[in-house]
């Protein structure tokens, strides 16, 4: 009987800093046997563990590939911090990865508008991926991201790519502008973008992540613009110490956000205990 | 299926035969209270109890276990070891159909290699109830006062003979242990009789018809609000629940700081730290949303509904130890007669309690 606590081995290949606290770590397993594409669908996430400081649920920011794959990891507590002092060779442990992922087949032949905020962005990047590397599946791709500040963005080197896609539109937007600092899109709030949004409900479907305040703003603002809400798939955040529905710690009423989602259609969710959505 | 009556003497050497092969868990009495613990000798078993103060789960699911034991360079996992055998003597039907609600969770989808050693290793000899407690209400929730399945051996008492009824091919085993005679069908008329007796005792029940659809749509109810107010967040009620299983996964470093262990040990949805997240974020911060959860898996969103085993089997098996151990007088079953609608929150006992201590003007102001 496997032990559901089993760890895996896994070297940092990278580490590529994003904003002043987030960096994004290429990781590898040391036993490349154990890696499928389809386990790292995205949308789905692993626990990283570093004794002594325990585990923690990160999400997968890359496809795997060449055996390795992303994680982009904000500074906020003891478990990133001790993890931002690890340096490129050092081994890390892991589970995973577990949960749901992004409703990928059912948006094959449909629009696909993206929502993100903040590090939100990192759940989503492997779906752009996947858009990107089978263009033709898909139909258009619009990604909405906004963030603090300018410096608060992550993935931005990967802007430009993002732009080449075909039939593919990114907006950006920040919260405020700090003197001195050139930003030549939006300010204001995530739903700003939907005013010239060109997304239409008419066959779309609909990914977000951010902060769930700024969920609960976009479900509001999308579903006035006719979106159904079993068209908006939302991805939460729950801390989690087993990843396997037994812990109780993500239940949220019925739903287990490591084994039922992290990736739940709205219309899923709607109306459970605990939930700012 | 063998069925057998003992005489109440056959019973102890049924026991003392028993206990030269098997590690024995029993009841019994501590003060005027009862427990399980073990036991090495048929005197100190209590087979007339009532509840006990804490439910046998921590035979299953310690209240802390060793996951893994790591060093700089080796990792290694860790599974409870056994020299005998393991029996549960004289387990209540609610401890024992916690028991199943348990194995639900920890052996069906992703089974814990450790709870699943310690199930196997446990043989469960039953004990139909015919002393219910003030606060138990089994009856009404199905789970009680006698098993229908999930035992090895179920031991009914029938004025002074014991009907013995086997429920597995160990428990067929068992019962030859002792001399008895064949069980006739006026002996299973006996167990009705003291079962239908035993179910006019009960001071407490619980309507659950509907109930989880009650609970969904009452998320807003000012009961919850109220008791929030009351409530103390000791978090007693889950620790002594028998269903409960919700845990915490921990490290602990040697004092060289070059190994440990990781742990897991008993968590409660009812403590402030439960569900905090990221940058101090908490998802149940307040305590009328802990007591909402505590109550709404209990009654509403159901046992082992994670991996949709339950069909809508509620996880509270009404062993009343919540109501018993809660300081404050909280009862599940009267917030579930609150929110089927057959009670008003000015005679829930908790805020009664609290109206008749300052006056409901200032209670509802706190």
């Amino acid at each position: 009987m496997q032990d559901p606590y089993e760890l895996s081995e896994c070297t940092i290949k990278k580490i590529k800093p994003e904003t002043k606290d987030t960096n994004t770590y290429t990781l590898a397993f040391l036993n490349n046997s154990s890696i499928s594409e389809d386990e790292f669908k995205p949308g789905r996430f692993i626990l990283l563990s570093i004794f002594g400081f325990g585990e923690a649920a990160f999400s997968l920011s890359s496809l795997i590939q060449n055996g390795a794959f992303e994680t982009t990891i904000r500074k906020v507590g003891n478990f990133t911090q001790k993890l931002h002092s690890c340096k490129k060779g050092d081994k890390l442990y892991m589970r995973g990865p577990y949960g749901e992922g992004w409703p990928l087949d059912e948006a094959k032949g449909k629009d696909v508008l993206l929502i993100a905020g903040g590090i939100g962005l990192a759940p989503l990047k492997p779906v752009i991926m996947h858009i990107a590397k089978n263009r033709s599946k898909y139909g258009k791709l619009e990604i909405l991201y906004g963030a603090r500040a300018p410096s608060d963005m992550i993935f931005t080197s990967e802007f430009e790519n993002w732009r080449k896609i075909p039939n593919s539109i990114l907006s950006l937007t920040v919260d405020a502008v700090p003197k001195g600092v050139k930003w030549s899109y939006k300010v204001g709030v995530v739903p700003i973008l939907f005013d010239d949004m060109e997304t239409t409900p008419d066959d779309a479907i609909v990914m977000t992540c951010g902060p769930e305040i700024m969920m609960r703003f976009v479900v509001k603002g999308l579903t006035a613009k006719g979106f159904s809400e079993d068209q908006i798939y939302v991805s939460l955040e729950r801390r989690m110490k087993c990843g396997i529905a037994q812990c109780g710690h993500c239940q949220i009423g019925k739903k287990y956000v490591c084994k039922d989602g992290p990736v739940f259609a709205y219309s899923e969710i709607k109306g459970l205990p605990d939930l700012t959505i | 299926m063998i069925a057998k009556v003992y005489k109440e003497s056959d019973i102890a050497t049924f026991f003392n035969k028993l206990l030269e092969e098997y590690n024995i868990i029993a009841p019994k009495k501590k003060k005027q209270l009862y427990e399980f613990n073990e036991v090495n000798d048929f005197g100190e078993v209590a087979l007339d109890y009532s509840t006990t103060i804490l439910p046998p789960k921590k035979y299953l699911i310690p209240q802390k276990e060793t996951l893994l034991r790591f060093t700089k360079n080796e990792i290694v996992s860790e599974e409870p070891q056994f020299k005998k055998k393991q029996v549960i003597f004289g387990i209540h039907a609610c401890d024992l159909n916690a028991f199943l609600l348990l194995d639900k969770v920890f052996m069906d989808k992703f089974p814990c290699p450790r709870y699943v050693k310690r199930r196997r290793n446990l043989i469960t000899i039953a004990l139909t109830c015919n002393n219910p407690s003030e606060t138990c209400f089994c009856e009404s929730m199905g789970t009680g006062p006698t098993p229908s399945k999930g035992y090895d051996l179920l031991l009914t008492k029938i004025n002074e003979e014991y009907l013995i009824e086997s429920g597995s091919e160990t428990g067929e085993k068992l019962v030859k242990l002792a001399k008895g005679k064949e069980a006739s069908p006026k002996d299973f008329e006996g167990k009705k009789k003291v079962v239908e007796l035993t179910k006019q005792k009960f001071k407490r029940r619980i309507d659950v018809r509907n109930l989880p659809d009650l609970i969904q749509k009452n998320l807003n109810h000012e009961l919850w609000r109220l008791l929030g107010e009351v409530d103390l967040a000791c978090g007693q009620c889950v620790l002594s629940c028998p269903t409960c299983y919700c845990f915490d996964v921990r490290d602990e470093l040697n004092l060289s700081l070059d190994g440990g262990t990781r742990y897991k040990e008993w968590d409660a949805c009812f403590l402030l730290e439960f569900a905090e997240v990221a940058l101090g974020g908490n998802f149940r911060r307040d305590r009328a949303a802990r007591v909402r959860q505590f109550m709404g898996h209990n009654l509403g969103w159901g046992g082992a509904s994670q991996y949709n085993v339950f069909n809508g089997e509620l996880k509270c098996v009404g062993c009343g130890r919540c109501i018993k151990t809660c300081p404050v007088g909280i009862d599940i079953t009267e917030v579930a007669a609150v929110i089927k609608g057959e009670k008003n929150v000015s005679q829930v006992t908790a805020l009664k309690n609290i109206l008749a201590n300052i006056g409901e003007k200032n209670a509802r102001s706190i």
